[in-house]
């Protein structure tokens, strides 16, 4: 029983292996960024919203307000990376109902590339925002003691996103394939719907993590302190 | 349950390149889209709210221009019902003044009427009463009224002549004034009286269409005279009398 896609090799270029997990992650950005240049290829302010860019408005909007809760403020940088987040996990976790199709999200790979990134997004955007020394000034805040733990903090919250993401997809994945083997005709249809809806809950999490990491980054201590806390 | 590092750095790049991507063809399209529509939405707010205040601007207008319009019909009425009145008046002056005019007229014409009515009368009955006296002297004792006439003015000269000869002065000539020439015999008469009492006075006959029927003697200044309108007056006097209460009578039936 296969339980990653990255054991899938679709196929070979230059020596290098090109597993289902990267030809997954290419279908659904293929999906995500066709629908979209679709959409709003012909974007005319004097023109009414149609059916289709109504619905992208409602999700890109949903999202900023969203963040916009979070960080206080409007942050289109923030938007873009989290948001981005949301929309790649969500649409690989639906992606879960066709058969055959491995989302890439059940791969650990994908799931600890994306916890690397926000790992990384999060000092970037921290010093983006303050500046080095006031970002590295506030891994001893409020004293030198706690610069180990700030530390393991951080690289622990990076940890968490990865299992946390791979641990939902992937179980829901594992306990489909064992149902499967059950009962083919009942079990899948009942967990394909669950695992829609903790496929979007995933996604939601993880976004909503990852502004608030960013968010905690480049805020205020006193704020940050406060979501933390709310975490 | 293992990483693929070499995955986990495709994956990487694949997250970033998608970042990029809906960056680029979802989250600036629809947010510029939305900031669009809604500077459009502003845009059309601003100049509905401009057109607005242009509209209520030109209805405050419209409502001073209609307040004034108002106030000058007021005062148009005003000045016409004053200039209707005043023509009014002036009219019903012009009215009263025609019609007291009219009435002044009628009244004078209903005096010349009466003046006619009365002269005529007088006329009728002076020559009603000449024929009268002139049938009675002729009955009863078969004289001429010129003779009679003639004869009362002897007498009168007889009593006056004294008198007629002062007031004659330097005159030598007396007239006798008839309203018809006398008969031959009252003028013989006439003369010789006249030699008589007047000496030296010559006596000249002359005949007055206008003259009361009678005989007037002037001498110089002064005259002696017997016409009929002594009689006639007294008997205008007469008829005015009893006309009046007559007319009298009849206001105080009408009005009782």
């Amino acid at each position: 029983m296969q339980i990653t896609p990255d054991e899938v090799i679709v196929f070979t270029i230059w020596g290098l292996d090109v597993n289902a997990t990267i030809v997954n992650t290419w279908i659904v950005m293929a999906l995500l960024v066709g629908i979209s240049r679709i959409i709003t290829r012909n974007l005319r302010a004097d023109v009414p919203p149609g059916r289709w860019r109504t619905a992208l408005e409602v999700i890109v909007t949903a999202i900023q307000s969203q963040i916009e809760e979070i960080t206080e403020k409007s942050a289109r940088h923030v938007m873009y990376f989290a948001g981005t987040l949301f929309l790649f996990i969500a649409l690989s976790n639906l992606l879960l109902v066709i058969p055959a199709f491995s989302p890439p999200t059940s791969s650990l790979s994908t799931t600890t590339a994306l916890a690397l990134s926000v790992l990384v997004a999060v000092p970037l955007f921290g010093v983006a925002k303050k500046g080095v020394r006031r970002y590295l000034k506030s891994y001893i805040e409020p004293s030198v003691v706690m610069l180990p733990f700030n530390i393991i903090g951080e690289f622990s919250r990076g940890i968490s996103l990865a299992i946390r993401l791979y641990g939902n997809v992937m179980s829901g994945a594992v306990i489909a394939a064992i149902l499967l083997s059950i009962a083919p005709f009942f079990f899948p249809v009942v967990m394909n719907m669950l695992g829609l809806l903790t496929g979007l809950i995933q996604a939601y999490i993880f976004g909503i993590l990852a502004a608030v990491y960013i968010s905690t980054a480049t805020a205020d201590p006193e704020p940050s302190a406060h979501k933390e806390d709310y975490l | 349950m293992s990483i693929d590092w070499i995955t986990v750095v495709a994956q990487i790049a694949n997250f970033l390149v998608l970042v990029w991507l809906l960056k680029r063809f979802l989250y600036r399209p629809i947010l510029d889209g939305i900031d669009a529509r809604e500077a459009e939405i502003t845009r059309r707010m601003s100049e509905a709210r401009k057109a607005q205040e242009k509209a209520q601007a030109a209805e405050a207008g419209y409502r001073k221009q209609q307040a004034r319009l108002l106030a000058d019909q007021d005062a148009m009425i005003e000045q016409a019902l004053s200039a209707t009145e005043n023509e009014r008046d002036t009219l019903l002056a012009a009215a009263r003044a025609k019609l007291e005019q009219e009435q002044k007229e009628w009244h004078k014409h209903l005096e010349r009427e009466r003046h006619k009515f009365t002269a005529q009368l007088q006329r009728a009955g002076e020559e009603t009463l000449l024929e009268l006296t002139r049938k009675a002297l002729h009955d009863l004792a078969d004289d001429t009224l010129e003779e009679a006439i003639v004869r009362h003015v002897s007498k009168q000269l007889q009593v006056i002549a004294g008198e007629l000869s002062h007031a004659a002065g330097d005159s030598t000539e007396a007239v006798a004034s008839t309203r018809d020439a006398l008969p031959e015999a009252a003028r013989l008469r006439m003369q010789a009286e006249v030699e008589k009492l007047l000496p030296g006075m010559t006596l000249r006959f002359a005949t007055d269409p206008q003259q009361a029927p009678g005989l007037i003697l002037r001498v110089g200044g002064a005259q002696v005279a017997w016409t009929i309108d002594s009689y006639t007056d007294e008997f205008d006097a007469l008829l005015d009398e009893r006309t009046s209460a007559r007319v009298s009578g009849r206001m105080q039936n009408d009005n009782g």
